[in-house]
């Protein structure tokens, strides 16, 4: 794939889906990210076009439908409150897309016979546009791992569009009692892979668990970043091959190359 | 665009700029995909992330936190390094046809000697460079070089010494005296003065319960700081007689006439590009129909405008 740098675009919300007192579904129209982004990639996205929140908020892209994408939303502060509270009609600014997504970060190594999935939380907006992508035939484990009360909303619209989907909770009122790494199998054979995203508990949690197979694991990272384009190096993270951006490096990295002791916490 | 690009135009402390509106350094990245004719409608020239002597990894822990209208930094200079920057930078800072200037950290006397020794080896490549005072001397009290005026003076001497190439020197506004570390640098053969740079600041983590960063302080940028920018910027431009380039939260045409009013020639966007990519065209574009509305002739006739008409050329 070719690399594009990102570029801003207005995009209008089509629908915005409350799912739950804390996580909405925007669906944007903007052909401009619609037509290029690919799983794994995100938008910097932001309410209006004054001074104050300053900064795009980083969301993934959770679908594409035509000229139009979804990214999944919970409310976090003022900025992410101001994303949610935005009405069907109204326009929001939109840098994308931007990062290196699940495929470009494979730099040509073929796709394994089968990918697990697994989020925590909102972090399963990147999978489940990964899960179209995967036309199903090479997927393996699709697994949502959720707090419990108040993820209601989410865990329902994940539901609705995988019907495979392993959910836990870790308070047990949403699917099984656990944690998500719970629904994964107990080894991973070399040729399947696990792709994932959500809190970096989890991620960590997960390179513990497969401490041989960390080349295998993909995982979409999170970070607080300000430009969007890999200029700032505000969202540096240490790596095997030096500091690497996760906006534009990244967010898709292996856990092998991740220096995980001495990422901030 | 409407009006007549042409207006403009205008060379700026050695550098002929197209449009008075100059990338500031730390924002632009070594895409290539960046530095096309397509992506810099409006940009008159751009300023390079710092580049030092040896590569510099950079401050540990959260870089950037969002602040009312702004934000704060503490990156700490990561770079590749001047050799780095010659093998791998240099070569995308040409592709975009337009001037550029180096921004050289000024680390150690012999660090910034040597950084502009490599630079000048390769003189007929690099339009510019744009000195960074903002760091502190190791030589001497650890302070930041532009702090004082004789340190300022000592820091830009070694830089003219070691390049003879068009000279800018960035000033920092937190020199308790600005208008003599501008003197100073003019006095020692400075091109131009960009005035200035990040306003130190600082965050409270409020879940972490303690200083969002590792240095605890960090650069505040944006909206947030123009009208101090403006302020130093008519205090430098009232100070010197080489050029001005304002710097500081401009974020809009608005902003940039306001600073060209002031006395400045030409100004530094840096954060705003953080949510507008569009934004050098849109100011190139509000100036011109400014000026042509107002019936000035050219950019020219802006700079130092708002001085003059306070100083008696036209009654309130």
């Amino acid at each position: 794939m070719t690399h594009r740098a990102p570029r801003d675009f207005p995009a209008e919300v089509v629908e915005n889906l409350r799912l739950d007192g804390k996580t909405t579904a925007l669906v944007l129209r903007c052909p401009g990210v619609a037509s290029t982004a690919e799983p794994g990639q995100f938008v910097m996205l932001r309410a209006g076009t004054g001074n104050d929140p300053f900064l795009g908020r980083p969301l993934a892209v959770a679908d594409l439908s035509g000229d139009r994408f979804t990214v999944l939303c919970r409310t976090v502060g003022r900025g992410t409150e101001l994303l949610s509270s935005t009405p069907a009609g109204a326009e929001l600014t939109v840098r994308g897309p931007v990062g290196t997504g699940f495929w470009s970060a494979r730099r040509g190594v073929p796709l394994p016979k089968t990918v697990h999935l697994v989020g925590g939380g909102v972090g399963m907006a990147p999978l489940l546009f990964a899960l179209r992508r995967l036309d199903g035939t090479a997927v393996g484990r699709v697994i949502l791992g959720v707090a419990g009360q108040g993820w209601e909303g989410l865990t329902r619209w994940a539901g609705e569009r995988i019907p495979s989907l392993d959910l836990y909770s870790q308070d047990g009122t949403l699917g099984r009692r656990g944690l998500a790494l719970d629904g994964l199998p107990e080894g991973l054979p070399d040729e399947e892979e696990i792709w994932a995203c959500g809190p970096e508990g989890m991620l960590r949690a997960l390179t513990k668990r497969y401490p041989g197979d960390l080349g295998r694991i993909r995982v979409a990272l999170e970070s607080r970043m300000a430009c969007g384009m890999g200029g700032c190096l505000g969202c540096v993270l240490p790596t095997t091959s030096g500091n690497r951006r996760v906006c534009s490096d990244g967010p898709v990295f292996t856990a092998e190359e991740v220096l995980w002791d001495d990422r901030s916490a | 665009m409407t009006g007549r690009p042409d207006l403009m135009a205008s060379t700026v402390g050695g550098l002929p700029l197209s449009s008075p509106v100059v990338i500031a350094s730390g924002v632009w990245p070594y895409d290539p995909a960046l530095w096309t004719a397509d992506r810099l409608e409006g940009v008159g020239a751009l300023s390079t992330k710092a580049v030092s002597l040896a590569p510099r990894a950079g401050n540990l822990g959260t870089r950037v936190w969002e602040t009312p209208c702004g934000m704060l930094n503490s990156i700490g200079l990561q770079n590749g390094g001047v050799r780095d920057f010659m093998e791998r930078g240099l070569p995308v800072a040409e592709s975009a046809g337009r001037p550029f200037l180096v921004n050289v950290v000024m680390e150690s006397e012999g660090e910034v000697s040597e950084c502009l020794a490599i630079l000048g080896g390769q003189r007929e490549r690099i339009p510019a460079v744009e000195l960074n005072v903002s760091c502190p001397n190791v030589d001497g009290d650890g302070m930041a070089w532009g702090m004082t005026a004789r340190s300022t003076a000592k820091a830009v001497a070694v830089a003219r010494r070691s390049w003879d190439g068009p000279l800018w020197v960035k000033l920092t506004p937190q020199a308790p005296d600005l208008a003599g570390a501008a003197r100073a640098a003019e006095a020692e053969g400075a091109d131009a003065v960009v005035c200035g740079n990040t306003w130190l600041a600082m965050a409270m983590d409020l879940q972490k319960r303690r200083p969002a960063f590792q240095r605890v302080v960090a650069g505040l940028s944006g909206p947030a700081v123009f009208p101090l920018a403006l302020r130093t910027v008519w205090e430098v431009c009232g100070a010197v007689s080489i050029p001005v380039i304002g710097c500081g939260g401009v974020a809009s045409w608005e902003d940039a006439a306001a600073m060209l009013l002031a006395g400045a020639s030409a100004v530094e966007v840096g954060s705003a590009l953080f949510t507008d990519f569009d934004l050098p065209r849109k100011i190139a574009d509000g100036l011109m129909k400014y000026t042509a509305a107002a019936g000035i002739e050219s950019l020219s006739g802006l700079v130092g405008l708002g001085r003059k008409n306070h100083e008696g050329g036209e009654r309130r």
